[in-house]
C-alpha cells in the first residue's frame, strides 16, 4: 500500500547479493545459519560475491526500529530450531534468559463482576466457587489440574526477545560476513516484470505527509539477486507483495490478536522462581489470554492478548492489561513490583491459513507474516526462526550449485524444506485449531482441544470473517449494560475532548477505576514514557494513513482510536482521526482494528500502515 | 588546509532509560548495564557530525572515532552511527561507566590516538563533547588534549569556521546565552561541542557499506583500556529523592489559576 | 596537612563574582572540617589587589595572584599557565574554584599538569573522619555520589548556585604576584569578543528567580482541532517580558525547532533544559504542556518551588515532581496571567 511516485526522483543505488527486510527472528534465523558459510577460516570469500567480485557475499539486512531488539517480545518457547542452530545456547548467558519450570494454566474467575461472560461460563463459575474447596482454587483462579501435552513448553527457555536479538545479532555480526542496519525502514520492493530485483529505503527529509522538505534525502534503491522478506505480519513489504502477487487460494490473513505487556521488577520476597511459565484465561473478558513468565533476577514479563474474535467496537489493550494484572491472583505476586518495559505487538493468529506465496522470481517470504506461527501451542519464535534457518540452508545450496534465485528454485529448495519439515506437520494440526472461536469462547476451547488431541483430524468448524465484518455497534455490544444513547453520549463527549472512549464506557459498564501507585499502574502515557521509552526521529512521514477519509467521516466506531496501543490515534476533525507519530509503538493494531472494508480490497481496511521509524526504545520486551 | 579530525566519543544509556545505581564489586555501576540499549553520547555526536562537515569541506582531512566502551555494546552503536558520516574507528575494550575516573579514560584516549599511524599534529584537530550524558564531567577531553600537549582549547563550542589562512574562528558557550568569540591560529586544537546548530544527518547506506569495512576488523584489534579508578574511593551513589506531595487543583477557573500563579510568582 | 588554595577570576572590574564567593564558601568549610588545614587564596586577572581587598578579611592567610593585560581574557593557554604557577607557589593540596564556563574549561588540564585529579559540578563539601569528601551527580543529575580521593592535587569545581556565597568583609591584602613566563607556542588564541545572543533570544536569564518551562504541548492540536503556534508564540514572550522569567523548553520543543518546522522560532537548543541541556538553578519553576518521566524531569531538579500547569492529571512531569499541578489549559492561564502582570 505504498503511494505511487508523484514525480519522478532521481534516486541513488546501491548494489548487494542479498538484502533483508526486519530483523526478528526469522531473519536472525537466516543470517545465523548463513553467516557460517560465507566466510573460510583464514577470512577470504567462501562464497564469492556477484556484485563486488573477489569480496564476499554481500548480505546487508534492514531493521525499520531504531535499534536492533526493540519492539519484540517476551516468550516462552520449546527451543527446537534455536538449539539447532545455537547448540550452546543454554550456556550462552543471554540475559533474562531462563530454562523452562513450573508451568501452569489458571483460569481466571471474574472478581469484578463485569466480564461479558457466557451462561455456560458463569455456570462453571458458579460451580467452581461452590466447589472451591475441593479444587486447586486461590485468589479467584482455578490451576487446572491436567493440560494437554501440546501446551507445554518442558524443556523450552523463557527469553526476553529484545535481549535475544540483541544477543544473536552481535554475535552474527561479528563474523563480518552480514550487516544489520537499524533505523533504516524499507519503504517498498523493486518489482519489475513479477521479478522483486531488490527494495527502496523510506524517504528521509520529508515532511509528515512525505513531501520533500529541508535535507531531503530520496531513499536509495539497493538491488540484489534475493530479498528475504521477513517484516512481521503487519509489514509493509509483506503487504505489498501480498497486493502484488495475491494469496494463494483459500489463504487470508483475517484472525490476529494485540498482545500488549509489561517487564516487571517483582518485588524482593517473590514466591516465584525463575522459569516459571503461567498462562491465563477467563479474565478480564473470556477471549482474553494472559502470560506471566519469570526471568532469572525477580524480573518477570507478562501481558494478555486481546484476539479479532473478541467482538467490542471499544476493545483496548492498555485498559484491559491493567485488569487483568489486578486480579488477586496476579496482584498476589505483582503487589509492590515496579514497571520496567511496557511494549505491544500485532500477532497473526491465521498461522498456515495466512501463508502467503513462499517465494517468487527474486524473493523469499520467512517469518510470522510468511504464517509460520503455530496458533494451536502458542508458538512463533521458534518456528521463525526455521523457516529463516531453512531458507538460508536452500540459498547456500542454490549459490553453490550457482543457480538462480527463481521461483522455480526457491520452491525446489527452500518451500520444499519447509513443507516435510515438523513445521509444516504440526502446522497443519493447528491450521483449523481455532476455528471454533467464530462461534464463540467456549465453542473455540473446546476446538482447540479436539484439534490438539486428534492431531488436527478433528476440529470445530468456523469461517473466519474479515475483521471488519465482525464488529458490532456500540449500542449492540453495550445493549443491557448501558442505554444506548448514553453510550452515544459518553462516547461523544470524549470525542469532544480528543480522547479515547472505552475508559469512560468501561467504567459505565461496571469495571472498576484503576487506582494509579506510579510504580505498577501508570497511565497510559507514563507506560510509554516509563516503560516503552517510545519516541521517533524527525525527519519522516506519517506511517499510519487514513486512506479513505470520507470512510472515516461515517464510520460509527472509531475501533482505531479505542485499540491503539500508544494513543497515537485520537478522534480528529471530521471524524478523521489524528495520527501522532511520536506515540506509535508500530504495533500495527490499526491496521486491522478498523471497521470499514477498503473499496480496492475487501481483505483491507480503511488504515494504511506503511513504512516507519522510531517506535519504542527498550530491549527488555 | 586538511585536517586530521579526531573524535573522543563514548557510549552512554539511551537517553529515555530509566538508571539506577548498584554497588559492585568494582565499584559503582548501573544497574542491568549491560541491558540498557546505548548511543553515541549526545555532545559526542555533535563533534562527530561537525568533523564530518570540516572533513568534507576541506579535502583530504580525514576522521576517526576513538571510543572506549564494551566491544558488544561498541559494535551495537556504532551499526546505528556507521550509516551518518565517514570515518575510521578506533576501539578501546573497557566499561563505559559514568563512574570510571576521567583521568585515566583521558589517558586511555590520548594513548590510542597517539597510536594512530600517520598522525600529524600540525594538522591535528581533537573534537569531543564538551561533557557527556554519563560521567557529566567535562574534564576528559582537556586531560586528554594535555596529554597531547594541545595548548589551544575550547570548551562548549557551538561553531567553527575555518579560515582560508588556516586559521579557526571558535564560539564558546559562556554565561547568560552569550557567547565567547576566539580565534586560533590553527591546528593543533581542542574543540569540546555544545550541541551546535547541525541537524543529524541523514542515513546513508553507501556511507554505511564504506565505514563498515574498517569498523569490524578495528573492533577486533580494540586494546583494553587501563581503568582502575586508583586513589578513588566512593562513599555513596544515590537516586535523589524528588517525590513530592502534588497538590492537584482540578476545579479552578483559568482566571483563578492566573490570580493563584500570579501572586506566588511575586512573593 | 592540607593546603586549600580557592582559584578566582578577577573580573573586568577587579572584583570577585558571585560564583566565587560561593566558591570560597566551599574552601572555607574544608578549611573549618579539616584540622590544621591552611586557606589561601589565588586570584588571576589583569588586576587582581581590588579582588584580594574585596575578601581580605576572610580566614585565608596568604593572597596569591597573576596579573596582567593577557591575563584578563578567558583563554585556556594563559589561564593555564596561570593556574598552575599559582598552584605551585602555594604548594596546594586541595584546589577550589567556582564552576564558571572559564574554570570548567581550563582546571582540568591544569590537573593533568600537576599530576592530580579533579571533580566537577561539585554540588557540596564536607569529610569524612578528617579527609575531604565531596558530592557530585552523574548521569545528567540523575544520581548523586559523594566520594574521596587520595590522589593530590585535587581539584574541585564547585557549581554555581549551590553554596552559600561567602559574605566576608573587606580590607587590605598583601597579594604575593606569582610572575608566569608565556610559552611563544602557547599563545596562538586571541579573543575576539564576546557576541550577544539576537534580541528575540534573550530569554536565558540565570539570575532570574523563575524559570518557565515550555514543553511540546504547546505546538499540538488544540481542543478545536487546530495548532495555535503562533499564538502560543506571542503569549509565551509576553509572559517573559512581564514575569522577566528564563525560558527553559523540553528537548521536543527544541528539536522540532531544529527541523525547520514552523514552531516557536526563538528558541534554540541553549533553551533546553534536560537531557542534553542545562539543570539550572532557580528558586521557583514554572512548566507548562510539559509531560515526560525521568530523565525530562532533571531539567528542574535544582528549581525549589514547582508548579506545572498540564491538561492531564496524571501527568509524569508533575506529580510527585510539582509543588502545585494546575490541571488546565495553559493557553488560557497564561493569557489571563499576562494581564494580571500587565
Amino acid at each position: 500500500m505504498n503511494e505511487p511516485e508523484q514525480s519522478p526522483i532521481e534516486r541513488p543505488r546501491m548494489d548487494a547479493d542479498i538484502v533483508c527486510v526486519g530483523f526478528g527472528p526469522a531473519t536472525a534465523g537466516f543470517l545465523s545459519t548463513l553467516s557460517k558459510e560465507l566466510l573460510n577460516s583464514d577470512g577470504t570469500a567462501a562464497v564469492e560475491s556477484a556484485v563486488a567480485p573477489g569480496l564476499p557475499l554481500q548480505v546487508l539486512c534492514y531493521e525499520r526500529a531504531d535499534d536492533i531488539g526493540f519492539g519484540v517480545s517476551g516468550v516462552v518457547t520449546k527451543a527446537r530450531a534455536l538449539r539447532e542452530s545455537i547448540p550452546d545456547i543454554d550456556k550462552a548467558g543471554i540475559p533474562m534468559a531462563a530454562p523452562v519450570g513450573d508451568e501452569k494454566v489458571l483460569y481466571l474467575l471474574d472478581p469484578a463482576g463485569a466480564s461479558r461472560r457466557p451462561a455456560l461460563l458463569r455456570l462453571a463459575d458458579g460451580f467452581i466457587r461452590a466447589c472451591k474447596w475441593a479444587l486447586p482454587f486461590e485468589r479467584e483462579a482455578l490451576n487446572l489440574p491436567w493440560t494437554p501435552s501440546f501446551l507445554h513448553k518442558h524443556g523450552g527457555m523463557v527469553l526476553s526477545m529484545g535481549q535475544f536479538m540483541q544477543w544473536v545479532g552481535g554475535r552474527v555480526q561479528s563474523t563480518g560476513a552480514v550487516q544489520i542496519w537499524p533505523g533504516t525502514p524499507v519503504s517498498q520492493a523493486l518489482i519489475e516484470e513479477n521479478k522483486v530485483v531488490g527494495v527502496r529505503l523510506l524517504d528521509q527529509g520529508v515532511n509528515k505527509q512525505g513531501a520533500p522538505g529541508e535535507g531531503f534525502a530520496p531513499g536509495m534503491d539497493i538491488h540484489a539477486a534475493l530479498t528475504v522478506v521477513g517484516d512481521g505480519p503487519v509489514g509493509p513489504i509483506g503487504q505489498q507483495l501480498d497486493t502484488h502477487f495475491g494469496m494463494p487460494e483459500n489463504h487470508h490473513a483475517r484472525d490476529w490478536a494485540v498482545g500488549m505487556k509489561f517487564v516487571v521488577d517483582l518485588p524482593e520476597d517473590t514466591p516465584l522462581k525463575p522459569g516459571t511459565v503461567l498462562h491465563t484465561f477467563g479474565y478480564p473478558e473470556p477471549e482474553i489470554f494472559g502470560f506471566f513468565y519469570v526471568h532469572p533476577d525477580r524480573v518477570a514479563s507478562l501481558g494478555i492478548f486481546v484476539p479479532s474474535w473478541f467482538d467490542s467496537p471499544v476493545r483496548t489493550s492498555y485498559r484491559y492489561l491493567q485488569h487483568w494484572m489486578t486480579h488477586p491472583y496476579l496482584w498476589g505476586f505483582l503487589k509492590g513490583g515496579k514497571l520496567r518495559s511496557w511494549g505491544a505487538k500485532t500477532l497473526g493468529e491465521s498461522g498456515r491459513r495466512g501463508e502467503p506465496q513462499l517465494a517468487g522470481d527474486g524473493y523469499a517470504r520467512i517469518g510470522e507474516g510468511s504464517g509460520s506461527t503455530n496458533v494451536l501451542t502458542g508458538s512463533g519464535v521458534d518456528e521463525a526462526w526455521a523457516t529463516g534457518a531453512q531458507l538460508a540452508g536452500a540459498v547456500l545450496e542454490l549459490l553453490k550449485a550457482k543457480k538462480p534465485f527463481t521461483k522455480e528454485n526457491l520452491d525446489a529448495v527452500y518451500v520444499q524444506r519447509r513443507r516435510g519439515s515438523w513445521l509444516e506437520q504440526e502446522a497443519r494440526v493447528a491450521e483449523k485449531s481455532r476455528d471454533g472461536f467464530q462461534r464463540g469462547f467456549v465453542s473455540g476451547m473446546i476446538g482447540m482441544a479436539l484439534a490438539g488431541l486428534s492431531g488436527g483430524r478433528l476440529v470445530l468448524p468456523g469461517k473466519p470473517l474479515r475483521p471488519w465484518e465482525r464488529i458490532p455497534s456500540l449500542e449492540d455490544y453495550f445493549r443491557g449494560r448501558i442505554p444506548a444513547a448514553e453510550a452515544r453520549k459518553i462516547r461523544d463527549d470524549c470525542y469532544a475532548r480528543g480522547v479515547s472512549a472505552h475508559a469512560a464506557l468501561m467504567e459505565r459498564a461496571g469495571w472498576p477505576a484503576i487506582a494509579y501507585d506510579g510504580q505498577l499502574l501508570v497511565s497510559h502515557q507514563d507506560a510509554l514514557l516509563m516503560g516503552g521509552k517510545v519516541q521517533a526521529p524527525h525527519g519522516y512521514a506519517d506511517h499510519v494513513a487514513f486512506v479513505f477519509p470520507n470512510q472515516c467521516q461515517q464510520c460509527g466506531t472509531k475501533l482505531c482510536v479505542e485499540v491503539c496501543s500508544g494513543q497515537a490515534i485520537t478522534p480528529g476533525e471530521n471524524g478523521v482521526p489524528n495520527f501522532d507519530r511520536e506515540k506509535c509503538v508500530h504495533c500495527g493494531a490499526c491496521l486491522w482494528n478498523c471497521a470499514s472494508a477498503s473499496p480496492e480490497n475487501p481483505e483491507r481496511m480503511s488504515v494504511a500502515f506503511r513504512a516507519g521509524t522510531g517506535g519504542a526504545h527498550s530491549a527488555e520486551n | 588546509m586538511d585536517y586530521q579530525i579526531v573524535v573522543c566519543a563514548g557510549i552512554v544509556p539511551d537517553p529515555l532509560q530509566t538508571l539506577e545505581p548498584v554497588a559492585a564489586a568494582t565499584g559503582p555501576a548501573l544497574k542491568n548495564e549491560m541491558m540498557l540499549p546505548a548511543v553515541l553520547d549526545p555532545w559526542a555526536s555533535h563533534a562527530l557530525y561537525e568533523a564530518a562537515i570540516l572533513a568534507k569541506n576541506a579535502p583530504g582531512s580525514k576522521v576517526w572515532l576513538v571510543s572506549l566502551g564494551p566491544k558488544a555494546k561498541l559494535q551495537q552503536v556504532m551499526m546505528t552511527v556507521a550509516q551518518k558520516v565517514p570515518f575510521e574507528l578506533v576501539a578501546l575494550e573497557g566499561p563505559a561507566s559514568g563512574f570510571t575516573e576521567a583521568a585515566e579514560v583521558a589517558a586511555a584516549l590520548a594513548e590510542a590516538i597517539q597510536a594512530i599511524p600517520g598522525l600529524d599534529k600540525s594538522k591535528l584537530l581533537v573534537f569531543g563533547g564538551w561533557e557527556s550524558a554519563s560521567r557529566g564531567a567535562g574534564a576528559t577531553l582537556q586531560m586528554a588534549g594535555e596529554r597531547l600537549g594541545i595548548t589551544e582549547q575550547f570548551q562548549g563550542v557551538d561553531q567553527l569556521v575555518a579560515g582560508a589562512d588556516g586559521s579557526l574562528e571558535i564560539l564558546e558557550r559562556i554565561e547568560g546565552g552569550r557567547h565567547q568569540v576566539s580565534k586560533c591560529a590553527g591546528p593543533p586544537a581542542l574543540l569540546g561541542w555544545a550541541t551546535g546548530s547541525l541537524p543529524e544527518p541523514k542515513n546513508n547506506p553507501q556511507i554505511g557499506m564504506a565505514n563498515m569495512r574498517a569498523l569490524m576488523p578495528a573492533l577486533q584489534k580494540a586494546k583494553p583500556a587501563k581503568l582502575a579508578g586508583e586513589g578513588l574511593k566512593f562513599l555513596s551513589v544515590t537516586l535523589p529523592k524528588q517525590l513530592r506531595a502534588t497538590q492537584i487543583v482540578k476545579d479552578k477557573s483559568p482566571d483563578a489559576i492566573a490570580k493563584e500563579i500570579a501572586e506566588w510568582i511575586k512573593t | 596537612m592540607e593546603t586549600i588554595l580557592l582559584l578566582a577570576h578577577a573580573d573586568a572590574g577587579g572584583a570577585l563574582a558571585k560564583p566565587a564567593r560561593e566558591a570560597l564558601r566551599a574552601a572555607r568549610t574544608l578549611n573549618k572540617a579539616i584540622a590544621g588545614s591552611n586557606l589561601f587564596v589565588g586570584l588571576i586577572g589583569e588586576n587582581v589587589q581590588a579582588a584580594a581587598d574585596s575578601i581580605a578579611a576572610c580566614p585565608a592567610t596568604r593572597y596569591f595572584g597573576v596579573a596582567g593585560a593577557e591575563f584578563g581574557q578567558s583563554r585556556y593557554c594563559t589561564d593555564a599557565a596561570a593556574a598552575q604557577a599559582i598552584i605551585q607557589a602555594a604548594q596546594a593540596t586541595l584546589v577550589v574554584a567556582p564552576a564558571t564556563s572559564r574554570w570548567n574549561r581550563v582546571l582540568p588540564g591544569v590537573a593533568q599538569r600537576c599530576g592530580g585529579r579533579i571533580d566537577s559540578h561539585v554540588t557540596g563539601v564536607a569529610d569524612a573522619d578528617g579527609q575531604p569528601v565531596v558530592n557530585r551527580w552523574y548521569y545528567r543529575q540523575r544520581m548523586e555520589a559523594s566520594l574521596t580521593r587520595t590522589q593530590r592535587p585535587w581539584f574541585m569545581l564547585i557549581d554555581p548556585g549551590s553554596q552559600e556565597a561567602c559574605e566576608c568583609g573587606a580590607g587590605a591584602a598583601t597579594v604575593e604576584l606569582v610572575p608566569v613566563k608565556l610559552a611563544e607556542a602557547g599563545q596562538r588564541t586571541t579573543v575576539v569578543g564576546i557576541r550577544e545572543p539576537k534580541a528575540d533570544a534573550q530569554t536565558i536569564r540565570p539570575d532570574a528567580p523563575l524559570l518557565f518551562v515550555t514543553g511540546a504541548g504547546w505546538t499540538k492540536k488544540q481542543a478545536d482541532g487546530q495548532a495555535h503556534v503562533e499564538e502560543a508564540g506571542k503569549l509565551i514572550v509576553d509572559f517573559l517580558k512581564l514575569s522577566r522569567a528564563s525560558l527553559g523548553s523540553s528537548k521536543s520543543l527544541v528539536d522540532l525547532g531544529g527541523e525547520g518546522q514552523a514552531v516557536l522560532p526563538f528558541l534554540s537548543h541553549l533553551n533546553q533544559i534536560g537531557q542534553t541541556g542545562s539543570t539550572p538553578r532557580h528558586a521557583k519553576g514554572l512548566s507548562t504542556c510539559c509531560h515526560g518521566e525521568e530523565p525530562h524531569t532533571v531539567g528542574w531538579r535544582f528549581i525549589a518551588e514547582r508548579r506545572a500547569i498540564s491538561l492531564d492529571p496524571n501527568c509524569g512531569w508533575a506529580r510527585g515532581k510539582a509543588d502545585v499541578l494546575y490541571v488546565a489549559d495553559a493557553f488560557a492561564v497564561i493569557a489571563e496571567l499576562n494581564k494580571l502582570l500587565g
